[in-house]
């Protein structure tokens, strides 16, 4: 059942355009991430849901009721911020406590609450200290708790880990995907990092520039990107594109001139790209030593030696980045020439509207 | 040990001109009247040294007892409505209402006008017979007759405050805004997503974190209007019959009034008592507010 639906969503500050016209549904338990470079809108997205930001066009409908025009509290949702939003002055018990307190709830049912959300947290033993005295960690969870209280339909979290340190933020990340599976309640997070929303979504709502980009599951996104947009953002190191021009394409193969690099020929049933210029990209951790469908040889100027990876970076005549991506720690010394092979069946192939061609 | 001597030279050489500067303006008035107060200075070129003869007689003739009560009061009720007005200004101007910028250009002339200026247009205000406030009030049928404001003894004790109050409130305004301002609008946004609404956000929110700047706004402006001389001078120059004498008032017009400097720098003396303990009761709490950041 659709718990959160967004219908031609629009909002714009003064003339600038930043959400342009959205749809979106979540379902009930979800797990949905917002995901998107600096600017994109996602944020302000999620403050619309949250009823922090007027809607300038378009719906939202929370357990099938539209809510544009009512306030926070009564949309049936909670937000973590960024900052945590947490009260410097009151304790911890009281900042869990306090939309409780707003609530004018019983003071039994309060010390019940907080009670119950400060085990779920493994704060029971902070709760007489000021957000001050807790380290990064335990004030996410703290906002986390001041959430759980309100017992909220829908959950909101804008960026809640990006203040954390990277080892707090995948103890974290782990933390919160037990707690959803804890809860079962929907959970709409904002994020830039694109780690975060493969490891933790059950749904990735990619956005661009306020438009989605591409909605799906994670592995969808990863393994067929609707467009270059979300192919270069979705996957780390990001896909390396190369352009080129397509010099045949008949309903089996589209064969694509890739200039120095020589052709390729590519199984593609689309037609209308014959005569256009095209981008085709292959991610860095599908690239081989050696022999391959298409082979490429690259002068590595920058290897960087992981230990479990070792990572490549190279310059290809045509001036694009050239990234590898091997497993283990393979003789690839910098300034050697090194020859890279792949399948064409890992490669993708976007038109010349940057659309992927499959 | 060469180096760290040279260092401490250095040192000393950068702090020189000020240190010179604070002896010869500061210190050296400080202590020369505090050498004075001990005296029975007047305008005969030579004096004696009188022990603690013009202490006990402040404290015991006259009625400096009853003109410390009255600055302590008058001192008090001004700096409480500075920081009740005060506070109130911040609120509206830091609300989300249509001509806040009318509002806070509007808040500025006390301050800007040259306080001398200011308080002889109160002055004029205050007139019986011209002033704006009585022709105002017999034109509401407030009162039957014109009032000259600062020719009675409790009118113009108030009066003095009012125009105290006029002049102080536009910076302590200012500074509570600044002071709400700098709280992070998240705690506000999470709040009222929370369902707190206006007034319980400023109770349970704004105010609470506003206690540091409250705190330190009250005591600086406790100090200045302690030590506030231009504005009773002015206006009623401690009467009538001493009503508006205060601490200050009184000191020149023992010292220059009557040209009594010993018995003037003992009251002095005292003055410069009480403001120490309210820099040091504002320092500590300086310190401790600094200490609570910290944690």
């Amino acid at each position: 059942m659709s718990q959160l639906s967004l219908k031609h969503l629009e909002k714009s500050f003064n003339e600038a355009r930043i959400i342009k016209g959205i749809d979106l549904e979540v379902t009930e338990g979800e797990f949905v991430v917002f995901v998107g470079p600096s600017g994109c809108g996602k944020s302000t997205l999620l403050r619309m849901i949250a009823g922090l930001e007027d809607v300038s066009s378009g719906e939202i409908e929370i357990g099938g009721r539209v809510v544009n025009d009512l306030p926070p509290v009564q949309r049936g949702i909670a937000m973590v911020f960024q900052s945590y939003a947490l009260y410097p002055h009151m304790s911890v018990y009281e900042n869990i406590a306090f939309p409780l307190r707003v609530e004018r709830l019983p003071q039994a049912q309060v010390d019940e609450r907080v009670g119950a959300a400060a085990k779920v947290l493994q704060l029971e033993s902070r709760l007489q200290h000021r957000p001050g005295q807790l380290s990064g960690g335990q004030r996410q969870r703290v906002a986390i708790g001041r959430a759980i209280v309100r017992q909220p339909k829908i959950f909101l979290f804008d960026e809640p880990l990006s203040n954390l340190d990277a080892a707090l933020r995948s103890e974290m990340r782990i933390e919160l995907m037990e707690l959803h599976k804890r809860l079962g309640s929907t959970m709409i997070y904002v994020t830039h990092d694109q780690v975060e929303a493969m490891t933790m979504a059950d749904k990735i709502v990619v956005l661009d520039a306020g438009t989605i980009s591409q909605v799906g599951s994670p592995l969808d996104l990863y393994h067929r990107p609707d467009n270059l947009f979300v192919a270069g953002f979705i996957g780390s190191p990001k896909m390396n594109f190369i352009g080129g021009k397509v010099t045949a394409a008949d309903g089996t193969t589209v064969t694509v001139d890739l200039g120095a690099l020589g052709t390729i020929a590519l199984p593609r049933q689309s037609r209308s790209v014959a005569g256009q210029s095209v981008t085709v990209g292959i991610r860095p951790e599908h690239l081989r030593l050696g022999e391959g469908d298409f082979a490429l040889t690259v002068t590595p100027n920058i290897v960087e030696h992981l230990g479990i990876h070792t990572v490549t970076y190279a310059t290809l005549p045509g001036g694009e980045n050239f990234i590898g991506l091997f497993e283990g720690d393979p003789d690839v010394p910098e300034g050697t020439p090194l020859k890279i092979g792949f399948a064409t069946e890992q490669v993708h192939l976007f038109d010349q509207a940057g659309l992927a061609v499959y | 040990m060469t180096s760290s001597r040279s260092a401490v030279m250095f040192a000393l050489a950068l702090l020189a001109p000020a240190l010179i500067y604070i002896l010869i303006i500061v210190a050296y008035p400080l202590v020369d009247t505090f050498i004075l107060s001990f005296t029975n200075a007047s305008l005969r070129p030579d004096y004696d040294f009188v022990g603690w003869a013009n202490y006990l007689r402040i404290f015991t003739a006259g009625n400096f007892t009853e003109v410390i009560i009255r600055t302590f009061i008058w001192t008090m009720l001004s700096v409480g409505m500075k920081m009740v007005i005060g506070m109130c200004g911040a609120v509206l101007l830091n609300a989300a209402i249509p001509g806040q910028t009318l509002f806070r250009i509007l808040i500025m002339p006390p301050w800007v006008v040259p306080m001398a200026i200011g308080i002889f247009m109160w002055g004029w205000m205050y007139n019986g017979q011209f002033g704006m406030i009585s022709g105002l009030l017999q034109n509401f049928g407030v009162i039957d007759r014109p009032v000259a404001w600062l020719a009675y003894g409790d009118t113009a004790f108030w009066a003095t405050i009012v125009t105290d109050v006029w002049i102080g409130v536009p910076m302590v305004t200012i500074y509570f805004l600044a002071a709400m301002q700098s709280i992070p609008r998240d705690l506000h946004e999470a709040a009222w997503t929370d369902g707190a609404g206006r007034f319980y956000r400023f109770r349970r929110i704004t105010l609470p974190l506003m206690i540091p700047a409250v705190l330190t706004m009250s005591l600086l402006s406790l100090i200045a209007t302690f030590n506030s001389f231009d504005i009773i001078w002015i206006l009623t120059q401690g009467g009538p019959s001493g009503s508006t004498t205060t601490m200050i008032i009184d000191t020149y017009k023992t010292a220059m009034g009557s040209r009594k400097y010993g018995e003037g720098a003992a009251r002095a003396v005292v003055i410069c008592i009480f403001v120490s303990i309210f820099c040091i009761v504002y320092f500590r709490a300086v310190r401790k507010l600094s200490q609570g950041e910290a944690k």
